[in-house]
């Protein structure tokens, strides 16, 4: 194989993969820690777009600017939401199993009018907008500058958020709950607090990966829904509650779908993610990094 | 008692013979509340009682409508319902042996994945065998037919979901549900329990795939296998109760109306207003209205006791 062609694929594997990291990480903290099983996570992704979308064109600024008021705005929603939906699901829930399953179901009430709020606003057009995106080459690989905007921001992101959880007294109490739901509140993490915290921050990542997406591709109302199924296979392969690993899986699987794609066909794309899904869940069901 | 039986006789005379005397705006809103029943009751009869969310319905209904599309014109009418059905059950058969040892959100997300599988599969066949996507319906059978059709799957579903519940087979399944390791140690056999199930549910979705086909003179992939169709079905179970028959054909009633006020004219706000159904109906019915004790006591005054005893 031809080293640059290989590069050029990496490189786009790579790019792709942040973007699904940072979605991820974003289920993983409410999947992973809270049980939600948010389906709508991606609606909160394609409203981060959208904003970001509609800033842009109304002030002229550079996107970079709404990159935190999105994923601010999706902030608030998520404390919004879980004070009226999800603490009243989780408090009546007799089990974890009951409440993955309510939450799923709620999640599609949310895709339902979230998409069709977007619809009456905005209508069913691709929209988008032109930012950074003259081509870079270096040695033979050709990357947009927006592109690799995009990947160094994602990267920051979540670099920041593990180290944030190894360093820091909340990281640590998160990690706890984690591990141990029951365990973390005997030693007195206060969940009360950090729960909706948690969900709230696990939306502002989907907001802000909207945000950095509409800078690179067009936001319509569907957008998010492939992101979502993407995100719940990057939380499978890197292991449920594993934020380390959804940031390595992500990759993983952004390299899986670029090769892939190239050696078969693009229409081939969602079966090539579930390809990987599949065999995930029947060789390795508690992720690639379970000890 | 006796009363009881001569309105359910008329109520099913009313329903059959529809065509004869309703408008044709009548005989479509049947049809679709009647569909809707179809799908959502035979969808209750595998997740209602294993608590299991399967999203797999798209997939089973379009396998069925592509049927319809491949042997209309070279098959009778009642045999390519047959097959649209039996095509979707041995999909179900399939995929079931795998997909069936998962639970809870995985079951979910990878039933419904198999649905855009099936769907781009279909696609990219199209494509490379014919260079185009979707097919043109000729000679499709007159509206009435498609509405007996329609209607006599409905009520093969209500009895097939009576059925399972009495059965054992229904014991086995609500043994799932309630605890898979319990029953398994208790001598159920839970994948075939489950199986058998999961592939009932698909023969009704793909056999009404296979009558509702003709509803549209041109099928394509993104048509038929929509997800809209088991985002559908799932809201009308769940918000009218899977856990009883009368659940599923409430549900499918209110949601006929209710798309027929609001669809047309208000198409967005249609969905919004489903949604938002959906997150109440989770939150505060988590049984459906079925669960609802003044509509029992309405429908049922004197069957209750006998009801609760059987646990049906």
């Amino acid at each position: 194989m031809d080293p640059s062609l290989f590069a050029d694929l990496a490189v786009a594997g790579l790019i792709t993969g942040g973007i699904y990291a940072l979605i991820a990480i974003g289920l993983n903290l409410q999947y992973g820690l809270l049980r939600i099983m948010n389906i709508a996570h991606g609606e909160f992704l394609m409203v981060g777009a959208y904003l970001t979308y509609a800033l842009r064109t109304a002030t002229g600024a550079s996107p970079l600017w709404f990159l935190p008021v999105s994923a601010g705005a999706m902030f608030l929603l998520g404390l919004a939401l879980h004070r009226l939906v999800f603490r009243r699901l989780a408090a009546t829930s007799a089990s974890p199993e009951v409440l993955e399953e309510r939450s799923l179901l709620v999640g599609f009430g949310l895709m339902f009018v979230m998409q069709n709020v977007a619809l009456l606003i905005w209508g069913a057009d691709l929209r988008g907008y032109d930012y950074l995106s003259d081509p870079i080459q270096y040695h033979g690989v050709v990357v947009t500058a927006n592109r690799l905007l995009v990947f160094g921001v994602v990267v920051t992101i979540s670099a920041a958020l593990m180290i944030a959880l190894r360093t820091t007294m909340a990281g640590k109490a998160v990690r706890g709950m984690l591990q141990s739901p029951l365990g973390a509140l005997l030693v007195g993490v206060d969940t009360r607090r950090l729960h909706p915290i948690c969900f709230a921050l696990g939306l502002a990542m989907a907001g802000a990966a909207g945000s950095l997406l509409s800078m690179i591709f067009e936001v319509s109302p569907s957008m998010g829904e492939s992101y979502t199924v993407t995100a719940l296979i990057v939380i499978t392969l890197g292991g449920l509650g594993h934020i380390a690993g959804s940031f390595v899986g992500a990759l993983v699987l952004g390299l899986v779908e670029s090769f892939g794609m190239y050696f078969t066909s693009p229409s081939l794309k969602v079966l090539l993610s579930y390809g990987v899904f599949v065999l995930v869940l029947l060789i390795r069901p508690r992720g690639l990094f379970a000890r | 008692m006796i009363a009881r039986r001569l309105v359910g006789a008329l109520a099913a005379v009313a329903i059959f013979a529809l065509p004869l005397y309703g408008s044709p705006f009548a005989v479509a809103l049947g049809l679709a509340c009647l569909m809707y029943a179809t799908l959502a009751t035979s969808w209750s009869i595998f997740s209602g009682p294993t608590r299991t969310l399967s999203l797999a319905t798209s997939a089973f209904f379009g396998l069925g409508a592509y049927c319809t599309a491949f042997a209309l014109g070279s098959l009778p009418w009642p045999l390519i319902i047959f097959l649209g059905g039996s095509v979707a059950a041995a999909f179900a058969a399939l995929i079931g042996l795998v997909v069936l040892r998962l639970r809870g959100a995985y079951f979910a997300v990878l039933t419904f994945g198999l649905g855009e599988v099936v769907r781009h599969a279909v696609t990219y066949i199209e494509k490379s065998q014919s260079g185009t996507v979707g097919r043109v319906l000729t000679d499709t059978p007159p509206a009435g037919t498609v509405y007996i059709t329609v209607a006599v799957l409905a009520a093969l579903a209500a009895v097939a979901y009576r059925t399972v519940a009495r059965s054992d087979l229904g014991f086995a399944l609500r043994g799932i549900g309630a605890d898979e390791e319990r029953a398994a140690t208790l001598g159920v056999h839970v994948r075939r329990a489950k199986l058998a199930a999961f592939c009932l549910t698909a023969w009704f979705a793909g056999a009404v795939g296979a009558a509702a086909a003709v509803r549209w003179t041109y099928i394509d992939p993104s048509s038929v296998f929509n997800p809209f169709i088991v985002f559908q079905t799932v809201l009308i179970a769940m918000v009218g109760g899977p856990a009883k028959l009368r659940g599923p054909i409430l549900g499918a009633l209110i949601f006929s109306l209710l798309a027929e006020l609001l669809r047309l004219r208000l198409p967005y706000l249609y969905m919004i207003v489903l949604g938002v159904l959906l997150i109440l109906s989770v939150l505060f019915l988590p049984e459906g209205l079925a669960g609802v004790r003044w509509i029992d006591r309405l429908l049922a005054p004197r069957r209750r006791a006998r009801a609760e005893a059987s646990h049906v």
